[in-house]
């Protein structure tokens, strides 16, 4: 009997090992029967991803990216929030289908996932109170600068800038209070998160965003690790989303002239024939 | 699971430095904070044995004050909290220095000197009191008695709670990368993001924080035989 056991267990267990290259047998079909899209996305970074405080839903320009995903693929849209630390592992365990939470490609990352064009061209730039005389990264020799753990932005500086000393907290906000108090001079990363961070104060007119691009952080979609056909599709309906100006239109609603993240529309979108 | 393991990767260029670095900044922090920690855990304890009302309530209130809030929150609150109430000329001098590892001295010696305090009480209260009237009837003052006789043997006893104190103290230091003191867990943390080996790099600084505890436990102990010729029971 506990024989007969061991043999169950077995092919149990067997089963579960073979069965498992048969997940992946295309994440498209996996949507399409799920009949839902699930995309991780941030959940306090306005404009990107944050919760409404009225509604308490999860909007930003990269939600409404997705649900335009989803409703190419004639599916729902079902959103999950994720960290700068959660989202990759979220994605190899297929707990996600894709990442759209201002995640920059980097050459790194591919080693776990795959990346979608770019559809985002952030950039590193400075945060600094008005009248504290910074206007490049040059006049941060000798200063204290402040940045958030595990982002780029830090190495990105201190190469830029070798006589800076880079100070790491947990968060942005925290950073830009001990830039409130005089701790550090200047706060830097991506410049659309600046702009959060800096209206999000109440006098957001003493501060400015300065300074020359340090680094190109391009946002792309992040989506599992050798799935051509879904890359393909994501690929295909951001360039056809660019062409038929709904991108523009989507860009222009959470960063136009009008919003308080007002960045101007500059770059093109890599389109191929 | 895909994970592929990659302890070369770890040691390989910058990295292995930057383990180095963090390990020198944590044994900085937590020597300095041992020493403080101890001195102003024995004035603690003289004040709170002494007999004079005020200096007992002063030195009650601040023990229990420290012993009973969370050390990250005390952290926050010195190195961010503390800001409002320190002059602006003061502050454009101090906030040029290395504010962030002087707040983390701090922070961590006023934290553990509430309950190196405490175990110092108990081993000056484990010496009969008789001692103490002794002392005092041979004509010694009050602080010369604690500091010939009673504090020398107390020490003595408390060493075993001693070295648990050092060694939390040691631990504790791994919080002062809340407010970006480079030492040697906010260091790891960077290898992590910049490898994605977070198993390596967190495996690495364990080993090293372990090794370091097992030979300040070491060494205490080898003194106390050595040294003080204490019998282990």
């Amino acid at each position: 009997m506990t024989k007969m056991w061991k043999v169950a267990l077995l092919m149990v267990v067997a089963s579960f090992f073979l069965g498992l290259p048969g997940a992946f047998a295309g994440k498209l079909d996996d949507i399409k029967a799920r009949g839902t899209l699930i995309a991780g996305v941030k959940d306090s970074q306005p404009p990107f991803g944050y919760v409404d405080e009225n509604t308490k839903q999860l909007v930003g320009f990269e939600p409404e990216l997705c649900a335009a995903l989803a409703a190419k693929l004639g599916v729902k849209l079902e959103l999950k929030p994720v960290t700068s630390a959660t989202r990759i592992p979220m994605l190899e365990q297929g707990g996600i289908d894709l990442i759209a939470a201002t995640m920059t490609h980097k050459i790194e990352r591919e080693e776990k996932i795959d990346f979608s064009i770019t559809y985002f061209p952030a950039a590193q730039k400075l945060l600094v109170k008005k009248d504290s005389g910074i206007k490049s990264v040059a006049d941060l020799a000798g200063k204290k600068v402040g940045s958030a753990k595990g982002s780029t932005s830090e190495q990105n500086v201190k190469k830029a800038q070798p006589a800076c000393e880079v100070v790491s907290f947990e968060t942005y906000p925290e950073a830009f209070l001990a830039m409130k108090q005089g701790k550090v001079v200047a706060v830097t990363t991506d410049a659309p998160i600046l702009l959060g961070i800096r209206n999000s104060d109440e006098n957001p007119d003493n501060f400015a965003i300065v300074g020359e691009d340090i680094a190109a952080e391009p946002y792309g979609i992040g989506l599992p690790e050798n799935d051509s056909d879904f890359r393909d599709f994501v690929n295909v309906t951001l360039m056809e989303m660019w062409k038929s100006g709904e991108y523009q239109k989507l860009y222009d609603k959470w960063f136009g002239e009008k919003t308080k993240f007002y960045i101007p529309l500059t770059w093109q979108m890599e389109v191929w024939p | 699971m895909n994970y592929k393991f990659n302890w070369a990767l770890i040691f390989s260029g910058e990295y292995g430095r930057w383990f180095i670095d963090g390990l020198s900044v944590t044994l900085q922090l937590s020597g300095l904070s041992i020493i403080l920690a101890l001195l102003l855990g024995t004035l603690l304890t003289t004040m709170r044995i002494s007999r004079v009302k005020p200096l007992v309530w002063l030195s009650v209130g601040y023990i229990e004050f420290f012993r009973n809030t969370p050390l990250v929150v005390q952290i926050f609150f010195w190195y961010f909290g503390s800001d409002p109430l320190l002059p602006e000329f003061f502050k454009e001098w101090l906030y040029r220095q290395n504010i962030e590892f002087a707040t983390g001295v701090i922070a961590l010696s006023t934290y553990t000197a509430a309950f190196i305090a405490e175990e110092l009480r108990s081993g000056i209260l484990s010496i009969p009191k008789t001692q103490l009237e002794a002392s005092r009837a041979t004509g010694l003052t009050f602080l010369q008695a604690m500091g010939y006789v009673i504090l020398p043997q107390a020490f003595r006893i408390i060493i075993p709670p001693l070295i648990s104190q050092f060694l939390n103290l040691i631990k504790n230091s791994s919080l002062a990368m809340t407010i970006g003191v480079m030492e040697l867990t906010y260091m790891a943390r960077q290898v992590e993001a910049h490898t994605f080996h977070g198993f390596e790099a967190f495996t690495v600084s364990t080993l090293m924080y372990l090794s370091l505890s097992l030979l300040v436990s070491l060494a205490i102990n080898q003194y106390n035989k050595r040294c003080l010729h204490v019998r282990s029971r």
